[in-house]
């Protein structure tokens, strides 16, 4: 990958994608136009420190040919107040384009979201997937200028991630769970996986728990017959989470232990108790009798 | 038993939504939207299509929450935000066809009337909605909440005729359960999403949705359950209680129209004695028929029982397991 360069002002500024913006830059991709080749639209996000966080995006309808431009300014406007009832703190930060390489319209419509925010961020999701590979990039532009007379604008890449909000871990983890064989076939079954099903999940969690844990002991095991060179810090940092585990005398576990059964068991009963109850009384029609 | 109820009746026309099946955005849409507005409630449209018994969801969008002060402002600047944003959306190609909301739920609490209300207001338009619940603080347990729930249509017939009562009810033979349809949820992506997706995720190392699950704090998730299941068996014997004064009040008229009738028909001897006409028997303004309470509520809190019970359930077992795995670890290194 080509070494990023860094703006001469110093100003390292990175921009964290979350995946909702992805998917649906993605999904607009798939339902463009049928003469157009790519898709355009606006970003949203906060900007924090250096930090560009952008949250969400809506498409804008867009025409250009080799000659010209034209983006559709009102409809870019009206969703953006829309938005802005639904989520006050969010503005634009730049703008997205699907396709792998810049275009040279693209200046011209830089041009117009520098007017709307102060560092547009541009982002190119390449949805051609070309090396078979799915890359995101993001950009920022630059102005040259000999004296006072502006000759271009250069594209600048700055360093773009995607970050996973804790619970979109979860949906995210669904879906990919449900996935192993993406075939035309397993298309229909697709991440059938039932939402409710608690306990398998929970062995899952385990399953990978352990993973870990055997990955680490093979490490150790290979640091001590010489097999690795050992990382000290990998060393304490192992030390460290091993010294976490409590060490409880047995009576005091054994209480704790008992203690807390008790309590869920105690909780199924009374809540099995008033379902018996509810069932009962609608049986015998007791429900909607008065009270005597 | 849907099957049945389509055969039976000659309504070739309708047929019941059985599955629901979402696209990754909407999902991680929703879940970004609810919990992003934590600690308020928040609700918003869903767009797709009706493919026979399976309703596609293709995309969402958020509402605004209702700020102004004046009921029908609020009202007008809903309906101009989502018109403003269906013609925004139809201009970039997003389906247009609303086929439900939805909303966020508060430890699982969604059974209200109004939501039954909202869902016989959706139902004059389209014959096919669906409202999808969110429970942002169950899933920060590390266990996705989303339901799909729908109204039945025996349930929706019954509430057209405004036949709500007890008897009602049990002519149409439907209990409280009856009332709700949860509907099994599928994801779907198209390739190209799949494709992102398989580039982006992580191998299936521990993630924080693990640490989440495996975290061993049951406590003070049961206990506002429980308190929550409190407050539905306080408000079961509000119910209860409405139902006896009803009663009450029913006796009491009888009574008090029986000694009406009585010296009326004194009255009446009296003056046909005298020669003048018999008074009507019947006074309507006097003793209107007090109108039976609704077993609405009463059937929507025990609904709301049940979720509560059957949450409790499941993390209560969670825990168990939980415990019991810690205690063969102790074991073991011991």
């Amino acid at each position: 990958m080509a070494a990023t360069v860094l703006l001469p002002s110093g100003s390292n500024i990175s921009v964290k994608v979350h995946p909702v913006v992805l998917l649906s830059v993605c999904d607009a991709y798939i339902r463009r136009k049928e003469h157009q080749d790519r898709v355009i639209g606006t970003l949203l996000g906060v900007v924090a420190d250096n930090v560009i966080e952008v949250k969400n995006c809506y498409v804008v309808p867009h025409n250009e040919s080799s000659e010209q431009v034209m983006v559709d300014v009102i409809h870019h406007k009206t969703m953006f107040e829309l938005h802005q009832k639904v989520a006050p703190h969010e503005s634009i930060v730049g703008w997205f384009a699907t396709g792998s390489d810049l275009y040279n319209s693209d200046a011209l419509i830089q041009d117009f979201y520098s007017k709307e925010s102060t560092h547009p961020v541009h982002m190119v999701v390449d949805t051609t997937l070309k090396d078979n590979k799915f890359s995101v990039q993001a950009y920022t532009s630059r102005t040259l200028a000999l004296g006072d007379k502006v000759l271009a604008t250069e594209f600048v890449e700055i360093p773009c991630d995607t970050i996973f909000g804790d619970i979109e871990r979860v949906g995210a983890d669904l879906m990919l769970t449900g996935f192993n064989d993406p075939g035309p076939e397993s298309k229909k079954e697709t991440a059938n996986k039932s939402f409710s099903d608690e306990a398998e999940t929970l062995a899952a969690s385990m399953g990978r728990l352990v993973d870990l844990v055997a990955r680490a002991s093979e490490y150790v095991d290979s640091v001590l017959a010489g097999k690795v060179a050992g990382d000290p810090a990998i060393g304490r940092y192992l030390a460290d989470t091993l010294a976490l585990v409590p060490h409880l005398a047995r009576s005091d576990f054994e209480r704790l232990f008992n203690g807390s059964v008790q309590d869920a068991m105690m909780v199924t009963f009374l809540s099995d108790l008033l379902r018996a109850h509810v069932a009962l009384a609608e049986r015998l029609g007791t429900a909607a009798l008065p009270i005597v | 038993m849907a099957a049945a109820l389509e055969s039976g009746a000659p309504r070739a026309h309708k047929e019941l939504v059985k599955t629901v099946q979402l696209e990754g955005q909407v999902l991680l849409k929703i879940i970004q939207h609810c919990s992003e507005a934590l600690p308020q409630l928040v609700t918003g449209q869903l767009l797709g299509l009706d493919v026979g018994q399976q309703l596609e969801v293709t995309d969402c969008f958020a509402f605004p929450a209702a700020v102004a002060d004046d009921e029908v402002e609020a009202e007008s600047a809903g309906a101009n935000y989502q018109l403003e944003m269906m013609r925004c959306l139809r201009e970039v190609n997003v389906d247009n066809n609303t086929v439900g909301w939805y909303q966020s739920a508060n430890m699982g609490t969604f059974q209200t009337v109004e939501l039954i209300e909202t869902f016989i207001n959706y139902h004059e338009n389209i014959k096919k909605c669906v409202c999808i619940i969110y429970d942002p603080q169950r899933s920060a347990r590390g266990n996705l909440a989303l339901k799909a729930i729908r109204l039945k249509e025996s349930f929706i017939e019954l509430s057209k005729e405004q036949k709500l009562t007890l008897k009602g009810f049990q002519e149409a033979k439907l209990s409280w359960r009856d009332i709700f349809v949860e509907l099994p949820i599928k994801v779907r992506n198209s390739n190209l999403v799949q494709a992102l997706v398989a580039d982006l995720m992580p191998a299936p190392t521990a993630t924080q949705a693990d640490v989440d699950r495996l975290n061993l704090s049951v406590a003070p998730f049961l206990e506002r359950n429980i308190q929550s299941l409190m407050e539905c068996v306080d408000d079961i014997v509000q119910e209860q209680q409405k139902v006896s004064t009803y009663h009450k009040n029913v006796a009491r008229q009888q009574q008090l129209y029986a000694a009406w009738l009585q010296k009326r028909r004194q009255e009446n001897t009296q003056r046909l004695q005298d020669n003048l006409e018999a008074l009507p028997e019947e006074d309507p303004t006097q003793f209107k028929p007090i109108p039976e309470p609704s077993m609405l509520d009463n059937y929507l809190v025990t609904n709301q029982i049940a979720t509560y019970c059957d949450q409790i359930n499941n993390a209560a077992s969670e825990a168990i397991q939980k415990l019991f795995l810690m205690e063969g670890m102790q074991k073991a290194s011991l």
